[in-house]
């Protein structure tokens, strides 16, 4: 670039090429740009969402679905599942009208709804649930197919699932915990491929796909034939906005009628504008601190006082209140409160006064340096927050937000062996799984265990019978909280805002979901 | 190296620059400004009145004193979690000039020391330098910053680094291009002639040359990194927190903006504006006064 | 002459190179992708299918050749998280970017020329200050600052325009402003600079003595020679407003490649990543390849440099 005024003469040459390309450059912009305009909006008959995440193709096929909330925003629109959560009931039959499993617990048998239909108009048939089934490979297929032994199809209204052995969780897992009850009609798929399918997908859900433009727009329609009911809504637009205050901005405008992540401040601002309402949903993904250093006989944190102090340092609370309008649930467990074989543990106390003569009494009187606490960066003002609680009875630490892949690269690689982490999971299971992967030695975030609870935990895994297995698995989470492994901190709330066109937004129809669902339910003021 | 080629690159004038400060046009106000960020972050521990990084969350979101609901014990008000924005201003200008000004120093060094190894010994090392220059210009500066911090995590220092590898490109250029036609000057020539070493020749001679550029330079890196600073703490990956920085003030105060709670946003802002047009203003004149002939940076 | 061009080809496909080589192993140490596509807590076997999925549990020279292959016949190959080819992505963008790159250009040019020409003309005087001091002002404040208060400003509280997304020119206003009054400040730093340097040229003071009036000379002889290297730095800087949008793009919900490319490197969707970078650095590599070869055209003095 210094080069540009060293010379004058024959600059004119230059300057035409440049506006000539300004020119044609501009041509390109306004020819392209034009097709890109609005769809015009159907007075009464459409809503539109604010997203805040970048929506991917990989939602629209149930045989993606990794082990992750997301994808469900969208998958309850376009599908729907031999047996789903739905309002006031984990697993409802939806798809399948009712199923039975056989004694021996070896045998599952689905009687399939009539009536149901793809947008295509064909009927959702047995052939589609196997189909769907073989060719789910998101996150819980090694688990399912070390399971399932085969897949029988008597007739096109009857589905029979033949396990290896007696397994519990099956229908836990083919409903909620995976996408491998999400129906695709399978004669469309074999014509179209995979890769077709993402594009224009086909499914048996209130919505039929219209148009996706990747990352920004997905428009749908109301498939008016669906089994449980019409729409009540013909149109629904989800728009990807990335920013908090701009999706707020849009939903203050009436550009949106939904919007999703709303939090703090905003969430305020929103409570206060007429016209709006906040609709605050309790996410299954619990918070916590975890202390690594526990094991090392020379750290504080091997005195279990010290961490029985961190907890009662930290004001949930206020936290909860400064950050979510207190809209987190308090739940001082890691494992949501809606997981098969929960234990309650005492309600979270705090006692900062308490707290200090725990330190004392462990011989930290004024207290220590703490070195760093970890935290995923998007999550750093909660982690603000109990830096300053612990400061508060003279445990001092930095912060170190990392970003979020970056950060649970770091967890999983055990990177982070000194200090406190501040993590959190919304990973799908039961109380088992989430001991498996955060308490029990060789867990994927296990910084180190107790021998007694990783004896429990082989004993449950070897125990068929449900009570027992449940006696087990509560006694070692009692064992979890009296050792103050973690300091839990809460159950996120998730806070979205409702513009005043909306009659039923569905949030929070169905417990511990985010996101709008059903969406047969929603439905327009007036309409 | 021919001298035509030279002739092109500068017109041939005597670059011993003895430039006489006129106070006419100087501009006293940014300087004053700047001065007094200086005092500021120098003073902090002193002139703040409250501890910057702890707060109570029973006193969130005080207004400033003149503000009904505001109190004399905060001046300018409290944030988020009830920490006075005063002492994260106060706090902040260290924060501020201390990247800004170790990040330029540092692209500068880089950068400097490169273009006149660039330009002095050119052959291979040129080559060597300036195929680096084209590929880190081919990647846009704040995606590069993105992809550092990814790498080595965020923290006030590392902030410096990336800032620094990723701004020494625009010295390094401009650098070289001088040293291109101040080799081919009489007290270069004779300076080889007296015997003197490559090495001596470019610490004595070139250096003192460039030197004024590179300052000139400086001045206005200084907005771009302290803004670059700021953007980075808006996209996450800045300056971490609960540390007072002017930047990740504004991006944490920014939602307030939306619910009428400007002292957030408004005062980090207006530091961070004053400070870097400032700068700009300085640079500007600087510009005129050294080196007429960085004009188009 | 046409040794200078092979040789200057040489240098640019020899920095895309290293670019594709430093994107490549730069993003592979940024983090893991798999951590992203599952919820925190999810079993290792979980991370390793996806790894398996993707070819990232193949050696990394492999994965680079497969790149490098793939590259060579235009393919950039499938996002991670879209699972669409990454040049079909790209180009549903690439158009977007343009018009807010070519609109805000026009605006930053609207501010920086005049600005520029007071600068020069009236130095000193008030205009020249209020028109230095806005110009240097959009330099002097962070983007996305500047987005949010117009938003908060002409959507929430005027509602005049329309608070994020494409589809209509209003749409544009606001993001275009935010962009290009960053770039106003350099556009009037060379305007005035290159005013003052045509104003002191031989042809000007020949015209001045010649008895023509003062607004005369600078409006057709000053102005004219002055806008050339003006408009040569606007040609860079189009190029460069497309690949640096991001912060424009993300506060407000344009769709263009900034925003693919940061989204692509929070999700660590390396594919993209590595397209859009090296989509962008072909692009600047090639303007700035062109000008070189123009100036050698121009100045075949040049031709001899380096």
């Amino acid at each position: 670039m210094a080069r540009c005024g060293g010379t004058r003469n024959g600059g004119s040459k230059q300057s035409d090429l440049t506006r000539r390309d300004v020119l044609a450059l501009t041509a390109i912009g306004l020819v392209a740009g034009a097709p890109a305009a609005a769809a015009a909006t159907a007075p009464g008959g459409q809503l539109t969402w604010a997203i805040h995440v970048s929506l991917a193709p990989t939602w629209f096929d149930p045989a993606e679905t990794e082990a992750l909330i997301t994808p469900y925003m969208v998958l309850y629109a376009l599908h729907d599942a031999m047996v789903k959560q739905m309002p006031g009931k984990t697993q409802t039959p939806c798809l399948a009208e009712s199923w039975s499993s056989s004694p021996d617990g070896l045998s599952y048998e689905f009687v399939l709804r009539k009536g149901a239909k793809f947008h295509n108009g064909e009927p959702v048939t047995a052939d589609d649930v196997k189909f769907s089934f073989e060719r789910y490979h998101g996150a819980a297929h090694q688990l399912m197919k070390d399971n399932v032994a085969a897949i029988e199809t008597p007739d096109p209204q009857h589905v029979r699932f033949k396990l290896k052995k007696p397994w519990p969780d099956f229908i836990t897992f083919y409903s909620t915990a995976s996408g491998s009850g999400w129906i695709v009609p399978r004669k469309y798929v074999e014509q179209v491929g995979n890769e077709g399918f993402k594009k224009a997908p086909i499914g048996a859900g209130p919505y039929k796909f219209v148009s996706f433009t990747p990352g920004i727009e997905l428009v749908l329609e109301a498939f008016d034939e669906y089994w449980r009911k019409p729409p009540g809504v013909k149109r629904l637009v989800m728009k990807v906005i990335p920013d908090e205050a701009t999706r707020l901005a849009a939903l203050k405008r009436g550009e949106v009628d939904i919007a999703y992540s709303v939090r703090s401040e905003l969430a305020e601002e929103l409570q206060r504008t007429p016209g709006l309402t906040l609709k605050p949903v309790v996410l299954q993904a619990p918070n916590w601190l975890y202390f690594p250093e526990q094991w090392d006989p020379k750290s504080p944190w091997h005195d279990l006082r010290v961490r029985q102090a961190a907890n009662l340092a930290i004001d949930r609370e206020g936290m909860s209140q400064a950050l979510f309008l207190g809209y987190c649930k308090i739940t001082n467990s890691i494992i949501p409160y809606t997981f098969d074989f929960y234990w309650q543990p005492p309600a979270a106390v705090y006692d900062p006064a308490k707290a200090k003569k725990l330190l004392a009494e462990a011989g930290y009187a004024s207290g220590f340096d703490a070195g760093l606490l970890y935290c995923d960066s998007s999550y750093s003002n909660m982690a603000e927050v109990s830096l300053d609680n612990l400061q508060q009875i003279g445990i001092r630490a930095q912060l170190q937000p990392i970003e979020r892949a970056a950060f649970f690269a770091g967890y999983v690689d055990k990177k982070y062996t000194r200090g406190i982490i501040q993590g959190a999971s919304g990973a799908f299971g039961n109380a088992a799984t989430r001991l498996a992967s955060f308490v029990v030695n060789g867990g994927a975030y296990t910084y180190g265990s107790y021998p007694d609870i990783d004896e429990l935990f082989s004993q449950q895994a070897g125990e068929l019978d449900h009570e027992k297995r449940a006696a087990i698995l509560d006694k070692m989470q009692q064992l979890v909280h009296e050792k103050a492994i973690y300091a839990p901190i809460w159950q996120l709330g998730f806070l979205n805002g409702v513009g005043p066109r909306v009659g039923e937004s569905a949030f929070g129809l169905i417990a511990g979901f985010a996101y709008t669902a059903p969406f047969e339910d929603i439905t327009i003021k007036g309409a | 190296m021919s001298t035509q080629a030279e002739t092109v690159a500068l017109p041939p004038r005597f670059r011993w620059r003895r430039v006489s400060l006129r106070l006419g046009d100087f501009p006293l106000i940014p300087t004053l400004i700047l001065a007094g960020v200086a005092f500021v972050a120098i003073f902090a521990n002193v002139l703040a009145p409250h501890n910057p990084e702890v707060g109570s969350l029973v006193a969130r979101f005080k207004p400033p004193f003149w503000e009904t609901g505001g109190s004399a014990k905060y001046l300018l008000g409290t944030d988020q979690l009830g920490r006075d924005v005063l002492s994260r201003l106060i706090f902040g200008a260290r924060v501020s000039m201390v990247v800004g000004f170790t990040a330029v120093i540092f692209a500068g060094v880089i950068g400097t020391a490169l273009g006149i190894l660039s330009g002095y010994l050119g052959g291979w090392v040129d080559q060597v330098i300036m195929r680096l220059t084209d590929t880190w210009l081919a990647l846009p500066a704040l995606t590069f910053a993105i992809f550092l911090a990814a790498i080595v995590g965020p923290s006030m220092w590392n902030i410096v680094i990336i800032l620094g590898i990723t701004y020494w490109t625009r010295y390094a250029r401009v650098i070289r291009g001088e040293v291109l036609s101040l080799k081919e000057r009489e007290f270069v020539r004779l300076a080889i002639v007296a015997g003197c070493s490559k090495w001596t020749i470019m610490r004595r001679h070139i250096l003192p040359n460039v030197i004024n550029s590179a300052i000139v330079l400086g001045s206005l890196m200084l907005g771009v990194v302290i803004i670059t600073e700021a953007t980075l703490s808006f996209l996450g990956v800045g300056v971490p927190p609960p540390q007072p920085a002017w930047g990740l003030m504004l991006s944490d105060g920014k939602q307030g903006l939306m619910v009428g709670r400007w002292w957030l946003t408004v005062f980090p802002g207006c530091c961070i504006m004053l400070m870097v047009l400032s700068a700009n203003l300085l640079g500007d004149w600087l510009r005129v006064k050294l080196d007429p002939q960085l004009r188009q940076l | 002459m046409k040794q200078y061009i092979g040789r200057r080809v040489g240098y640019s496909l020899l920095s895309l190179f290293l670019l594709s080589l430093t994107i490549f192993f730069f993003v592979r140490v940024t983090g893991d992708p798999a951590a992203l596509l599952v919820e925190p807590g999810a079993s290792p076997a979980d991370i390793a299918a996806i790894h398996h999925q993707f070819g990232l549990d193949r050696p990394l020279w492999v994965q680079y050749g497969i790149f490098m292959a793939s590259l060579f016949h235009g393919d950039l190959g499938q996002s991670f998280y879209y699972r669409m080819p990454v040049m079909g992505l790209y180009l549903s963008r690439l158009p977007n970017s343009l018009l807010l790159a070519v609109v805000a250009m026009g605006l930053s040019l609207l501010i920086g020329i005049p600005s520029g020409i007071l600068a020069a003309v009236r130095v000193g005087r008030f205009w020249d200050s209020v028109g230095k001091l806005f110009a240097l002002l959009g330099l002097s404040l962070p983007s996305f600052w500047v987005g949010l208060v117009l938003i908060l400003v002409f959507s929430v509280y005027l509602g005049w325009l329309p608070s994020s997304g494409a589809g209509t020119p209003l749409h544009l206003i606001m993001p275009a402003f935010a962009l290009g009054w960053y770039f106003a400040a350099a556009h009037m730093r060379l305007t005035r600079s290159s005013m003052l340097e045509v104003l002191g040229s031989e042809y000007v003071k020949l015209a001045r003595i010649k008895g023509l009036p003062q607004s005369l000379v600078i409006a057709k002889h000053a102005f004219k020679n002055a806008l050339i290297p003006v408009l040569t730095l606007a040609g860079i800087n189009l190029v460069i407003m497309v690949n640096v949008a991001v912060v424009v793009e993300t506060v407000f919900a344009w769709p263009g490649i900034g925003r693919l490319l940061y989204e692509g490197i929070a999700f660590r969707d390396f594919p993209v990543v590595q397209g859009v970078v090296i989509m962008g650095g072909a692009m600047i590599v090639t303007v700035n390849l062109l000008i070189d070869i123009l100036y050698a055209v121009i100045d075949p003095r040049i031709r001899l440099e380096r």
